[in-house]
């Protein structure tokens, strides 16, 4: 089971549903889906990078806190990612470095404004093996 | 994605409908929908009914917990919702309850333009106000507010402005709580969310936000709207926005910060999204200064964006030998937790009133309206989707009596962003549009589509269901000529 995100419908909003072999795959999977989300990845070179770091109290808030940094990257400081590698990730920390590019919006598409990543029905756990997640963002 | 509901839902009158506390384990009060028997079905699979159950676990919730018929899936709280809590009695207050957008809301101008006036300049006219307004995506504006600039702004909302020459104290009289509400804190307010609406008060945003040039269709009475200087034809603009990414940031930041609270005051949550505190705590209090704080941001944010607003019409009748005066109706707040005296069980309590997506319907006489608007009531701004109408309408003594003055605040979506964009593919919305009188400008490739008229409930049958059930009375409803939108 490879790392995979897809985007599920929710009546104002849109949601991330996502599965890895690891949990770092899974927040790997969910950050390339929120970006695809807000700006599309396809087309992003991978000429600079940042790291992004959060910690929580558990597995679940730790998704939204990461998320939330990979968030303000792209929409505040407006750096386009190609791709989201975590480093290290345990059950309350994740240290993960963004590659991509500062925007341009002659190059890149900004499709929607996330307005956060919310806890509403969220799911962080270990199946079959491997870890699956759901997010609903809040559009 | 939506799903429906399974738990017992049973009619009260025409216009309400009842969830008894029973249906779930945990609620304190019933809930209770108000709905018509034709719009209870989409309700009912909308997901909407689970959250109000959800929401009537919240400690020190009174009466019950509602919602208007505009109700739809929100997170956490439904989008429609409306719940007051008990302050002396252990009452919580939820940023779930407010939302992303804080003190997202609408404001009404009149203009002294009447349809015939306009409708030949729809389209250079909607032009001109797509290049002199900030729309989109992150897209800034010409205003940038930081320091003490930002931290007064913060505190004093729309009043901050007119030391600047950018607001008059009639606009303000006009405005819910005359554009800013007392007790905001800018301390509670994280360097992150400052910097993220630095550039952003006087924009427009993007979503479901835009600016509408519309005209008076019909009057439904005749006394009220004259008093609100209304009449059949004329040209009014409205403006839906909110407080962009500092309120964003701020129910971000605060919901993080409330995670810890639930354990602390023993409260069980069947939703991580209501999370919540005693507003009688420093988690509470300190999460209302800094809601207090953005819903003052988006006071400021309407005000400039109404200046520009009155500045584009200038510019462009200037231009034809036209000179045109607008003046501003009123300014509604529909995302808002506000500390409001209500009656409760014959006695005066002193409520935290969660308002999401719901509109504040202020009756006659209420001593927190101003004086010109005391007589009628408060005004309610209700605004539809591109392809309909909007309406004016006014609060009432049964709306005080029943919904702690509250009332719905838009048609409420049915379809999902994803099923309208699907839906619009190999159409053109604008061209749509145009063919029913409405030019449309949007920045975003998918904002029409996600926005377009069928992606929202009927905007007449939600009003005429406040109506019927007297929590609110039709003035006037407004119909499109022309939109922009981010």
């Amino acid at each position: 089971m490879a790392r995979h995100c897809e985007t599920f419908d929710h009546t104002a909003d849109v949601g991330l549903d996502a599965r890895g072999d690891s949990l770092g795959e899974l927040l790997e999977a969910l950050a390339e889906g929120l970006c695809d989300v807000v700006c599309p990845r396809r087309g992003v070179r991978g000429a600079d990078a940042c790291t992004v770091t959060a910690t929580a109290e558990d597995v679940e808030a730790l998704a939204v806190d990461f998320l939330s940094e990979v968030l303000w990257a792209v929409q505040t400081d407006h750096f386009a990612v190609a791709s989201v590698r975590v480093i290290a990730a345990s059950e309350t920390s994740v240290q993960a470095e963004l590659t991509g590019e500062a925007y341009d919006p002659d190059r890149h598409e900004i499709l929607t404004e996330v307005k956060a990543v919310t806890y509403h029905e969220l799911r962080v756990a270990r199946e079959g093996g491997g870890w699956t997640g759901r997010v609903i963002l809040d559009l | 994605m939506a799903r429906t509901f399974e738990g017992k839902i049973e009619q009260i009158d025409e216009s309400r409908w009842r969830i008894p506390r029973i249906t779930q384990p945990g609620m304190r009060v019933d809930g209770v929908i108000y709905a018509s028997s034709a719009l209870i079905a989409d309700v009912i699979t909308g997901g909407g009914p689970a959250q109000v159950a959800n929401v009537a676990t919240l400690p020190g919730i009174v009466v019950a917990s509602m919602a208007m018929p505009d109700i739809h899936w929100g997170y956490g709280f439904p989008i429609g919702g409306v719940a007051a809590t008990d302050i002396a009695e252990g009452g919580v207050v939820s940023p779930g309850g407010v939302g992303y957008d804080i003190n997202c809301g609408v404001r009404l101008l009149r203009t002294d333009l009447s349809a015939p006036d306009v409708r030949t300049h729809v389209k250079g006219l909607v032009d001109q106000l797509f290049r002199d307004i900030p729309v989109g995506v992150g897209v800034g504006g010409p205003f940038r507010f930081a320091g003490s600039d930002m931290r007064r702004l913060l505190g004093e909302g729309a009043r901050f402005l007119v030391a600047r020459g950018m607001a008059d104290e009639t606009d303000l009289a006009a405005t819910e709580s005359g554009g800013c509400l007392a007790g905001a804190d800018p301390d509670a307010v994280s360097p992150r969310a400052m910097e993220r609406g630095a550039d952003q008060c006087g924009t427009l945003g993007a979503g479901n936000h835009f600016i509408e040039v519309q005209h008076v269709d019909e009057v439904y009475d005749e006394t009220a709207a004259e008093a609100l200087g209304l009449q059949a034809g004329q040209v009014t603009v409205m403006i839906h926005t909110g407080s962009r990414g500092l309120g964003h940031q701020v129910c971000s930041d605060h919901i993080k910060s409330l995670r810890s609270a639930p354990g602390k005051y023993g409260i069980s949550l069947p939703d991580r999204q209501l999370v919540c505190a005693p507003v009688d705590s420093c988690e509470g209090r300190r999460y209302l200064g800094a809601m207090r704080a953005a819903a003052n941001f988006a006071w400021a944010n309407r005000q400039l964006l109404a200046g520009q607003v009155r500045k584009s019409l200038r510019r462009f009748f200037g231009g034809r030998g036209r000179k045109v005066k607008l003046a501003q109706i009123y300014d509604v707040a529909h995302n808002i937790a506000k500390i409001e005296m209500h009656e409760v069980g014959g006695r005066r309590r002193e409520l935290c009133v969660h308002r999401k997506g719901a509109t504040r319907a202020f009756g006659p006489g209420h001593p927190e309206l101003p004086e010109h608007l005391r007589p009628l009531g408060q005004p309610v701004l209700i605004p539809g989707d591109m392809g309909t109408a909007s309406y004016v309408l006014l609060g009432t003594a049964r709306a005080m009596a029943a919904t702690f003055g509250s009332t719905c605040h838009g048609a409420g979506r049915v379809m999902s962003r994803k099923q309208a964009i699907q839906k619009a593919r190999g159409r053109s919305i604008d061209k749509e549009l145009a063919s029913v009188g409405v030019i449309a400008r949007a920045r975003g490739r998918t904002g029409l589509a996600e926005e377009q008229p069928d992606a929202y409930k009927d905007v007449d049958a939600v009003v005429d269901c406040v109506a019927a059930a007297g929590i609110s009375k039709k003035v006037a409803r407004l119909k499109p000529m022309g939109v922009i939108k981010g």
